[in-house]
């Protein structure tokens, strides 16, 4: 309770003023109570598609004579051309990434049976880069 | 008067009723499908004449489900203590023999007795699985057997080394002892390893999956990190175990065993300057400079095939017995990610707390970029190798091979995250990136208000590289220590494990830290 005193026009007022806020108990809350706090509901995220889904045939499961890129990056140069006999453990490829030439090494010995990319395109984790029959 | 010979030939054949296990028809299969018996892993671990067993005339208590009356020899469990290079360690051995090796209330108890004596003497722990998992017939008896051994487990974990040998079938929850062990070996055959197999799988999701593809020793080595260790047979299992010991101290507050030369050998080694590709884009393996650094070639690499861009294993330099971290450039151009960043922080925090000091060899070009290293959490996994390379207190020396670029450089123990001393080879790279795409922001006007573009930005990366790609500018900040010939890295690697084995670096008393996990 706060006592005032008012002019108007001249005239003089003694006012008792009571302030909601300094009343204990009274009134309107002065805030609503905080929210628990929680983590916000996450958005479920779209699953991103896995790279096999992909209809390219860049991007297909890979099997056996499959060779695949260990991690994403650009083929700098391929070592064997279609037709020609590969030993196990020999370099067929080279991808760079991060600054660095990955080689590629043939998994298992055969003739190169196709080409999936060409030197200068770009080779996501796990997408064939040639097959080996 | 003397002991009754009665008496004398009782225990006699108590002792023959008990090492015959399952009976010799049984033990004899074994041996025929060329593998060892419980007993024979035990007499093949230790030294001859040293097992003091545990725990022989052990029976199970069960009366259920026709258990009563039956004669299980040692529960079907071999417990007990023997000598390793002249050290005790304590061991148990499950009997396939005996009920199958399912585990039951007094099979486990006697695993926990010799746990329970690890501790108090401070001794190592050898556990050998070979069980069908738990002794149904004693329901819930089995099962809070389990928890015992668990639980004992994490009690023993950091206090003394614990190494498990999957040397049969390990399935269900009795597969989380040995995970909860420091280092897991399992034998290539006859050994499976998982939670659920392809029958449950099947059942419960549809999905089909062989036995190799999730329960073999190569899946859980190369493909879920769950094994350190793959060994053709038993035999070979046993010595990876006591190769593995010859390393490590018997308990967290002893210094591992090393076997200092008399004098330190500073001549340099100019092999190790050949290993050096001039092209800095050109890989090498990093096995080929380990094997230079430690005595003899010999390395005992951990965790050889899972995350295979990282290396890690245990080493003698001059004697030192040392743990060593390293990029490795010839697997995904030496990048960090989940599963090489989850190997690694639990091998250093291993070093840690066994006192083992830890040597960092560093050629990390960065982060692994990708979908799937993002959504996979690389940034908590990432944060396992900066918490534990900065939580740990044991001598730690970084060698900055070649590149040492950003966050993955900090992840690498640089100076900053509490290296003793940091070595750097001439071609040593300390960026905080790569000098192209540092140029593209920092001169983004420059580059495009250029008649050129293209040259200019060249130019400017040049400049760019030339400040930062060499170890001079952050030597010169005090960041490293020293830049050194790679032919004298074994030399200086020496000397600075010596003066840094007095190391004593206490931190304020906490339970434990909270390792992003």
């Amino acid at each position: 309770m706060k006592r005032l005193k008012v002019t108007v026009d001249g005239k003089a007022y003694d006012v008792n003023v009571e302030v909601i806020d300094e009343i204990p108990g009274a009134g309107a809350p002065i805030s609503a109570p905080p929210a628990p706090v929680a983590s916000v509901p996450a958005a479920a995220p779209a699953p991103i598609a896995a790279p096999v889904a992909a209809a390219a045939p860049k991007t297909q499961a890979p099997g056996a004579g499959d060779v695949t890129s260990p991690l994403a990056g650009k083929l700098v140069s391929l070592e064997v051309t279609v037709g020609q006999d590969v030993q196990e453990g020999a370099r067929v490829a080279t991808v760079e990434a991060m600054k660095m030439n990955t080689y590629i090494y043939a998994p298992k010995a055969g003739k190169i049976a196709s080409v999936q990319v060409n030197p200068g395109e770009a080779v996501d984790e796990g997408s064939v880069i040639l097959r080996i029959a | 008067m003397p002991i009754s010979k009665a008496l004398l030939t009782t225990l006699e054949q108590k002792r023959r009723a008990a090492y015959a296990a399952g009976g010799e028809e049984k033990l004899a299969e074994r041996r025929k499908k060329g593998l060892l018996t419980a007993r024979d892993r035990l007499t093949a671990l230790f030294e001859a004449n040293t097992f003091m067993e545990w725990g022989l005339h052990a029976q199970h208590d069960c009366h259920n489900f026709g258990m009563e009356g039956k004669s299980m020899p040692g529960d079907g469990v071999i417990t007990g203590v023997g000598y390793v290079d002249g050290r005790p360690v304590a061991a148990f051995s499950q009997d396939f023999t005996v009920g199958g090796g399912a585990l039951g209330r007094i099979h486990s108890k006697k695993i926990c007795d010799i746990m329970d004596y690890a501790q108090k003497a401070g001794i190592p722990l050898i556990g050998i699985n070979d069980s069908g998992g738990a002794r149904i017939q004693e329901g819930d008896d089995s099962l809070s057997g389990y928890g015992q051994v668990f639980f004992r487990n994490v009690e023993l974990s950091g206090l003394v080394p614990q190494i498990s040998i999957i040397a049969g079938p390990c399935a269900g929850g009795a597969a989380y002892s040995p995970a909860l062990t420091d280092f897991l070996i399992m034998t290539r055959k006859n050994a499976n390893m998982f939670i659920c197999g392809p029958e449950v799988i099947k059942a419960a999701t549809g999905q089909t999956a062989t036995m190799e593809e999730i329960g073999s020793a190569s899946a859980n080595a190369s493909v879920s990190g769950n094994v350190h260790f793959i060994a053709e047979d038993d035999t070979q299992a046993l010595q990876i175990a006591r190769r593995l010991l010859s390393f490590l101290p018997p308990n967290n507050v002893v210094d591992p065993p090393h076997r200092p030369t008399p004098a330190v050998d500073m001549s340099p080694d100019p092999a190790i300057n050949d290993l050096i590709p001039s092209d800095p884009k050109a890989p090498f393996d990093v096995h080929d400079i380990i094997a230079r650094l430690v005595d003899g070639g010999d390395f005992l690499e951990v965790h050889r095939d899972f995350a295979r861009n990282i290396v890690v294993g245990f080493g003698r330099v001059q004697g030192i017995a040392a743990g060593f971290v390293a990029n490795n450039p010839a697997q995904k151009a030496g990048t960090l990610d989940i599963d090489s960043s989850d190997k690694a922080a639990r091998f250093i925090r291993f070093c840690n707390v066994f006192n083992l000091p830890i040597v960092t060899l560093v050629d990390v070009p960065g982060f692994l970029p990708g979908v799937a290293q993002e959504r996979g959490g690389i940034i908590r996994h990432g944060a396992k190798m900066l918490f534990a390379y900065a939580a740990s207190t044991v001598p730690k020396l970084t060698f900055i091979l070649r590149k040492a670029y950003g966050g993955a450089y900090l992840a690498m123990c640089s100076r900053d995250m509490g290296a003793d001393a940091v070595y750097a080879w001439p071609t040593a790279e300390i960026a905080v990136m790569g000098a192209e795409g540092a140029v593209k922001i920092l001169f983004k006007r420059e580059i495009s208000s250029a008649s050129d573009p293209k040259a200019k930005e060249k130019e400017l990366a040049a400049e760019y590289r030339e400040k930062f790609a060499s170890p001079y500018e952050a030597a010169s900040k005090g960041m490293i220590t020293d830049v050194i010939e790679p032919a004298q890295t074994r030399a200086i690697l020496s000397m600075a494990l010596r003066n840094t084995l007095s190391k004593r670096e206490t931190r304020p008393p906490k339970k434990h830290g909270n390792i992003p996990l």
